[in-house]
């Protein structure tokens, strides 16, 4: 009894209790709350023993027959998933199963199975959807000019390919910054520059340059958008022409060792053949430039220029070396 | 100057409309395209703020006169190469029959589509949280790739294509568009400048 007059008091706070009889009113009070689940109990059966206290449980509702048995075969499936949308069991009047089989039985069946929500599924994309889909594209689609159907000729009339990527993923935040990366592509034979300028480019440019396809690429990452890094590498294509086809007062400093391509004349394989020929007294007797001249002018001699450019030039392989015998067992007479 | 006037108000309704509508059902059919075309719209023509509403507009009635041509030359892609990304590769067959078939639908060439080898990334980290060094559990996580070449296709035709592939992109798969545009060799690369400045050290521009 003293036990419940003194949770009464803390219950009501800084009310003043002047009397016993208002007290026990007032404990009445406090403790019918407690009491009402066995009230509320009588009408809608035992509650969960779990622990749980005070907590109902409602009866579910009787579940009506699935929406599946009530589709005809001919229906619009555009209709029934027109947007991306969860798997409903009751929706798709399939006898899909999915999930391990349990022992001696087959995969689960569809009703309730979580396996077939928690994969992404196309049902909103069947071939009828695209399809419509399309249709509704196709006025925002451009063709493209028939005249360019081959690569060689889009080669020919827009020579510059410029390369850049977008990234799609889900994450915090929709940016990426590899996407600002650009590469510029560049075939030379499509640039108007003659030899000097050329062979001034490529040297500019070094690492940059394949060879094989002749296709100078110029990536640029330095910029922080995609617009600026592909001003960046078109202002770098303009400059590297205009200073290529400039030419400086010490370019003229240019010795054997800077030449790109192995060119005979005036080179030490030059004078060994003349100096070997002059010896073997071939143009007959006397020394002297003309003599000189006379030999070089020798179809022979022409046979062992062009055998010893190709051999430096292309490196050594079967056919350059054929050629050099050739040409070294006629200009010596073998 | 009145036909353009009415066409931007039919426009504005539109976007109030659908944009109104558009939180409910995310991508019907009706509203998602009427979004989109007033999306192009909205980057061609300034539409004013406040226009009266024609709230008796009908939809189809707006659909032919809503697509603008703009002056620019379209870009000219070469090769646009879709590299898609997933933990499963079911998905990515899914996905694949899809964009081909979207492709095939508005007339542009698949060039390629290849499955590019899986990559696979594995650790091993201690099972227990104290001790117990002999026992350990390894983890893997798969990347099954897709690639689809698409060749010589507009800038517009791409522009809808890749909006419509990345709107309807699976959760859990990512995406990596690489374009390759042509263009043509610029008016100030034609001719080296120096044949009117023959100044041999002029510092270049």
């Amino acid at each position: 009894m003293a036990s419940h007059t003194s949770k009464a008091f803390l219950s009501l706070g800084r009310i003043n209790i002047p009397r016993l009889g208002l007290q026990k009113t007032a404990s009445r009070v406090t403790y019918s709350t407690g009491l009402s689940v066995n009230s509320a109990n009588k009408k809608k059966g035992f509650p969960e023993r779990s622990g749980k206290g005070n907590f109902v449980k409602r009866p579910r509702r009787d579940e009506g027959e699935p929406r599946t048995k009530r589709m005809p075969v001919d229906q619009d499936w555009t209709a029934v998933y027109p947007a991306a949308a969860p798997f409903r069991s009751g929706s798709v009047p399939l006898p899909v199963r999915m999930g391990y089989p349990i022992k001696g039985g087959v995969p689960p069946e569809k009703r309730g199975n979580l396996e077939l929500i928690k994969i992404p599924n196309f049902l909103h994309l069947t071939p009828a959807a695209i399809k419509k889909h399309c249709e509704a594209l196709k006025p925002f689609c451009t063709e493209w000019p028939s005249a360019l159907d081959t690569d060689a000729k889009c080669d020919e009339h827009f020579p510059i390919k410029v390369e850049s990527t977008d990234y799609v993923s889900s994450g915090p935040s929709l940016r990426n910054p590899a996407a600002r990366v650009v590469q510029l592509k560049v075939k030379l034979s499509s640039l108007n520059l003659d030899d000097h300028a050329c062979k001034k480019l490529l040297k500019l440019v070094g690492e940059r340059y394949c060879k094989d396809t002749d296709i100078l690429s110029i990536t640029t990452d330095s910029c922080p958008t995609r617009q600026q890094n592909y001003d960046y590498a078109m202002y770098i294509l303009t400059a590297l022409y205009h200073e290529s086809w400039k030419t400086e007062a010490w370019e003229a400093e240019k010795t054997a060792a800077d030449m790109e391509e192995y060119s005979w004349e005036d080179s030490q394989s030059q004078r060994n053949i003349l100096d070997v020929l002059v010896r073997m007294k071939v143009a007959g007797e006397g020394e002297g430039e003309e003599v000189r001249e006379q030999l070089l002018g020798r179809s022979e001699v022409q046979e062992y220029k062009d055998s010893v450019t190709r051999l430096k030039n292309e490196g050594e392989s079967e056919s350059t070396m054929l050629q050099y015998k050739e040409a070294v067992k006629k200009v010596l007479n073998l | 100057m009145a036909a353009p006037m009415a066409l931007r108000r039919q426009l504005c309704c539109l976007a109030r409309i659908f944009s109104g509508s558009s939180h409910s059902g995310p991508r019907a059919l009706g509203a998602c395209s009427a979004l989109r075309k007033c999306n192009i719209i909205r980057s061609h023509l300034p539409l004013p703020p406040s226009t009266s509403l024609h709230t008796a507009t009908v939809f189809s009635s707006a659909t032919p006169s809503s697509i603008t041509v703009t002056e620019e030359p379209d870009t000219l892609f070469q090769k646009v190469s879709v590299l898609v990304k997933a933990h499963d590769r079911a998905v990515l067959d899914s996905y694949e029959f899809f964009s081909t078939m979207a492709a095939k639908e508005l007339g542009i060439t698949v060039n390629k589509v290849y499955e590019p080898p899986k990559d696979t990334e594995r650790f091993t980290v201690l099972k227990s949280v104290h001790i117990f060094k002999k026992h350990r559990v390894q983890y893997e996580m798969r990347t099954h790739y897709r690639c689809i070449e698409l060749s010589h296709i507009t800038g517009s035709t791409a522009q809808v294509y890749l909006e419509y592939i990345q709107r309807n992109l699976p959760e859990g798969v990512a995406m990596a568009v690489t374009k390759t545009a042509m263009e043509k060799v610029p008016d100030h690369i034609l001719e080296p400048i120096w044949d009117d400045h023959p100044i041999a050290d002029k510092p270049s521009q």
